[in-house]
């Protein structure tokens, strides 16, 4: 990924540049990602309690917040679908792609890849050691997993570079 | 001439729930990106980024941080927001 970069296109809108097959896969997987969002392991992790335990703040929180952050983490995944549709070959990088969307879409854009990257951990069960593992086993589910989450997390880190300038 | 008669009080809930300062906590875990952290942190309480470094890293290394105390209502508002940045946010009772 060593070609991947953000930059300015035109007014308000971002241009990522330089996406390899590789991130490629990973984008276009993320639709399927973040339609696991009601695993059990994964709900707890996305939608957590406020508090350790007060039950009615709690049953509260899960009646009426947790339907908001759902719809907004769901729109925050439709909006990076739809903006994936914008994909087209990098001119400047062979077999590499490029893809345009408007500026104030950043914050989606950290939001669905945050999730899914959230999500395959709570998947597979990520611990602290696994992240910091040199290596993975790409015939192994979970390796693959950790594969994607370093992945995302590159571009993830990317974007939140450019947002913090 | 004085009144007579029954007075009605009523009851409401302790006043120690409004004055008592209320923590709210970040809880570490493996997943989410230290510069993201600190980029949330930033947003949701305006801090400086040395500051959102400092109890990032006490999240990383503790494994939770008091990234704000007080009151009830604002603690609640910020751990909605922390949820809504998928980070691990708790409300806690002051000690």
């Amino acid at each position: 990924m060593r070609h991947l970069r953000i930059e300015s296109d035109g007014v308000n809108r971002l241009r990522l540049r330089g996406v390899d097959p590789v991130l490629l896969d990973c984008l276009q997987r993320l639709p399927e990602i973040l339609g696991q969002r009601d695993a059990p392991e994964v709900r707890q992790r996305l939608f957590p309690d406020p508090t350790d335990a007060e039950t009615e703040t709690n049953c509260d929180w899960q009646r009426l917040i947790a339907p908001e952050l759902r719809h907004l983490f769901e729109a925050a995944g439709e909006t990076v679908a739809r903006d994936l549709a914008n994909l087209a070959p990098d001119p400047q990088h062979k077999h590499h792609f490029q893809i345009s969307f408007a500026a104030d879409h950043l914050n989606a854009w950290m939001s669905a890849i945050n999730q899914a990257r959230l999500i395959l951990g709570e998947l597979f069960q990520v611990t602290e050691a696994d992240m910091n593992r040199p290596d993975f086993d790409l015939d192994q589910p979970k390796g693959l997993a950790l594969f994607r989450i370093h992945v995302l997390g590159y571009l993830l880190q990317l974007l939140v570079e450019h947002a913090s300038i | 001439m004085p009144q007579t008669g029954t007075v009605f009080v009523q009851e409401t809930k302790p006043k120690e729930n409004l004055d008592i300062p209320w923590n709210v906590v970040v809880f570490n875990d493996p997943i989410n990106l230290m510069s993201y952290v600190t980029m949330v942190f930033q947003r949701v309480f305006g801090y400086p980024r040395h500051k959102a470094e400092q109890l990032m890293l006490e999240v990383h290394y503790k494994g939770r941080s008091i990234v704000w105390s007080g009151g009830r209502e604002q603690a609640e508002l910020y751990v909605h927001q922390l949820h809504s940045y998928q980070l691990l946010a708790r409300l806690e009772r002051s000690q």
